[in-house]
């Protein structure tokens, strides 16, 4: 194990000290909530202070926040802000109560700029007031959203009227030769729905507004007091594109707050087939990147390899994105011999197809030339974001969820956390060929000896209150999902947190100073969702 | 260039060939039943090449989905499906389209922007629901964000289900709606053109 920034083994522990030392009148209480995660109680009052030492001297990194409405019976809101102690495999967690009737506390962005739509989001969905944010404007809600309502609360009514119509405030850039472009939330090609609003000049972009949430279905609300199977369904199209990841991940928070462990057959089963969803993803990714330098041959080979890759998925297990395949307990498609006897031929072109693609492109002066120096992200600002995901790997941050975290079978697989210092598109670009690579070398591994034995566990009943976290390495990067049970096997509470909604406000600073036409380049290269920001 | 030209000619032509089909003696796993296409799509064919003339060209407006419908959609662009052979293509603006592809159930917050992407679309257009929560909210229905389908904002002229409906199956639901090929033509890799 290497050492944390502490410079300590178990920066858990370390910190843990720390916060009982220089916090002692402010911690109420520490406990273990699960082998992994650590819960630290402290008042509202103080949590801006104690996050802000626990990011700043302790090493940890925010890696979720949400609330919880309790104030029936015990008149407050509850707020979770989870710390990872990466590299060791923990979770700290402080947790806050807001009163019930006045849920205001000092807003924590100030000091953990990683906490920034996440508290915006508190704000529009909870109704918990983040005192002193720098960004007033709603995220998720759009303007004619009415006072009061907040989707997350226990006792939402949808109002009958309702304006959904947008209206909403942009940062103005004025001075001479400033122009503004709106651009979204239709956009030309087939992509899904946001708003930029760019002020340039001439070509140069001085900033870029983001304006998300178009996308908002209420799948937070909608799982509150449903079965668990329902919430199954909801998870697995949170997100099109990191279906299997959102299954894996809710699977997980449900194994967990329930106490059961997927059998070993289903957790090597689950690792490979995240697997194949990052190998057609980061094909895809890509594919896009040269389709947007108009390098359209190589474009066409990624197309096609991203192709034979979801024809894969659905030849060895039913569905193209992967859905139906992880279910709590276990997986519910298995894999004979023959099966991945084939997997393994088609898998070995695909690796010789990929390289002669990347070879090809790479030794391209046109494309060398759009992809270096582009959109460059600096470690410093993606480690105050806390930016995720090969995003974060191409910037010199090695954070992978499958090391510091491991699940599934990662713990014991043997692989490299791809990094690149540039943080660049060239450099995102090269982090998502090299973990082509090592995904197939991982699929390789697994099918040398994939453990026997049952496909599931049985879930059994989960006792109410019983809660589950989980974190799984997207393609996009760290994917969190926690889940509450309520009464008779049905979901309390379910929050979601994707790798996009850590790594959008890293794109509107990544593009600055670039030209408004290397946007959509810039774009896809982090390929982000909007669906599993938007929920 | 010569390497590229090279490489090309050494992979030869993969349009409609099955990249990745399991060789008999392996059982396919079970796959979820396609849904039924639209009879209303039959219907469509004569009128369609009546007023379009056969060109075809569509307008994508994603009113909320998970992003699983639009990646068919892009999946029928790739050298596999090549869906601008037919003489079918996705255009930039709604001025340019025949017919507007909405996916999505739609949400609420989308609903005007369908509204004007449809008034910006000369008339005759075609609307074409695709995906579940388009044809009736799908797995979102019930949620107060959302709708239960494209219909309740605009008027829906062909419905192609399946959450996500693979690629084929939305060439087909396009293609029988064109009168260009019978349903079940193309799936196979034996598509005429």
């Amino acid at each position: 194990m290497s050492l944390g920034r502490s410079g300590e083994l178990f920066p858990l522990a370390v910190a843990l000290r720390g916060l009982q030392q220089r916090f002692a009148d402010a911690v109420i209480d520490a406990d273990r909530g699960s082998l992994r995660e650590h819960l630290v109680v402290v008042p509202a009052a103080r949590l801006r202070e104690v996050a802000n030492a626990l990011q700043n001297e302790w090493g940890g990194t925010l890696v979720t926040a949400f609330a919880l409405d309790e104030r029936e019976p015990h008149g407050r809101f509850r707020m979770h802000l989870l710390f990872s102690m990466a590299p060791e495999d923990a979770v700290l967690t402080l947790i806050a109560a807001v009163p019930g009737d006045d849920p205001r506390y000092p807003a924590i962005t100030p000091a953990v700029p990683a906490a920034h739509w996440l508290e915006r989001e508190m704000r529009d969905l909870m109704g918990v007031i983040p005192d002193g944010h720098p960004d007033p404007r709603p995220l998720v809600a759009h303007d004619g959203w009415p006072r009061g309502a907040h989707p997350l609360r226990k006792d939402f009514v949808p109002p009958a009227e309702w304006s959904w119509a947008p209206r909403f405030g942009f940062t103005p850039v004025e001075g001479d030769g400033v122009f503004e472009i709106p651009v979204g939330p239709i956009h030309a090609g087939v992509i899904e729905p946001g708003h930029f609003r760019f002020s340039t000049v001439g070509e140069a972009i001085l900033k870029l507004d983001v304006k998300l949430g178009w996308k908002y279905r209420g799948l937070e609300t909608l799982a509150q007091g449903q079965p668990i199977q329902r919430g199954l369904e909801l998870a697995e199209r949170t997100c099109g594109l990191c279906a299997f990841s959102h299954a894996l991940a809710f699977s997980q928070a449900v194994e967990e707050s329930g106490g059961v462990l997927a059998p070993q057959r289903a957790r090597a089963i689950r690792s490979l087939a995240a697997e194949l969803e990052r190998l057609y993803n980061h094909a895809g990714d890509i594919a896009g990147i040269l389709t947007d330098v108009a390098y359209t041959v190589g474009a066409s080979e990624g197309l096609r390899i991203k192709e034979v890759l979801q024809q894969v998925n659905d030849a060895l297990f039913g569905h193209r994105f992967l859905r139906g395949v992880c279910v709590p307990g276990g997986v519910a498609r298995d894999l004979d011999d023959g099966q991945q006897h084939w997997l393994r031929l088609v898998l070995h072109e695909v690796r010789a197809d990929l390289e002669a693609l990347v070879r090809t492109a790479s030794a391209n002066a046109a494309v060398m030339d759009r992809l270096n120096g582009t959109g460059t992200l600096s470690a410093a600002i993606a480690r105050d974001l806390g930016v995720v995901g090969p995003a974060a790997r191409a910037a010199g941050i090695a954070r992978d969820a499958r090391r510091d975290h491991p699940c599934a079978f990662y713990r014991d697989l043997d692989f490299r956390v791809v990094t690149r210092t540039a943080g660049d598109v060239f450099a995102r670009f090269e982090v998502k060929a090299e973990e082509i690579h090592e995904s197939l070398n991982i699929i390789d591994q697994m099918l040398l000896h994939l453990p026997g034995g049952p496909l599931a566990a049985p879930l059994g009943a989960i006792p109410a209150g019983a809660a589950g976290l989980s974190m799984v390495e997207s393609p996009r990067g760290l994917l969190t999902h926690w889940l509450r049970a309520g009464e008779r096997g049905t979901i309390d509470a379910w929050r979601v947190r994707s790798a996009s909604h850590a790594n959008w406000p890293a794109v509107a600073l990544a593009v600055l100073d670039n030209i408004v036409p290397d946007f959509p380049l810039i774009n896809k290269s982090f390929n982000l969702c909007y669906a599993c920001v938007d929920r | 260039m010569w390497r590229i030209i090279g490489d090309a000619l050494k992979q030869g032509v993969v349009t409609g060939k099955a990249g990745a089909s399991l060789p008999p003696e392996l059982a396919p796993a079970q796959r979820e039943p396609e849904a039924a296409h639209e009879a209303l799509g039959q219907a469509l064919r004569a009128e369609i090449q009546r007023v379009f003339r056969r060109s075809f060209k569509l307008r994508h407006v994603d009113c909320g989905s998970c992003n699983g419908c639009e990646s068919e959609l892009q999946a029928l662009l790739n050298p596999f499906y090549d869906l601008q052979r037919f003489g079918i293509d996705f255009v930039a603006s709604p001025r340019h389209a025949d017919a507007l592809i909405v996916t999505g159930p739609p949400t609420r917050h989308l609903v005007e922007a369908l509204r004007l992407t449809d008034e910006a679309t000369p008339r005759p257009r075609m609307i074409v629901a695709i995906g579940d929560c388009a044809c009736h909210g799908g797995f979102c229905a019930g949620s107060f964000a959302t709708l239960e389908g494209v219909h309740e904002v605009v008027p829906v002229d062909l419905r192609i289900p399946g959450c996500p409906p693979r690629p084929a199956a939305i060439i087909r639901g396009l293609l029988s709606a064109l009168g260009r090929s019978a349903p079940g033509a193309m799936v196979s890799g034996s598509a005429r053109v």
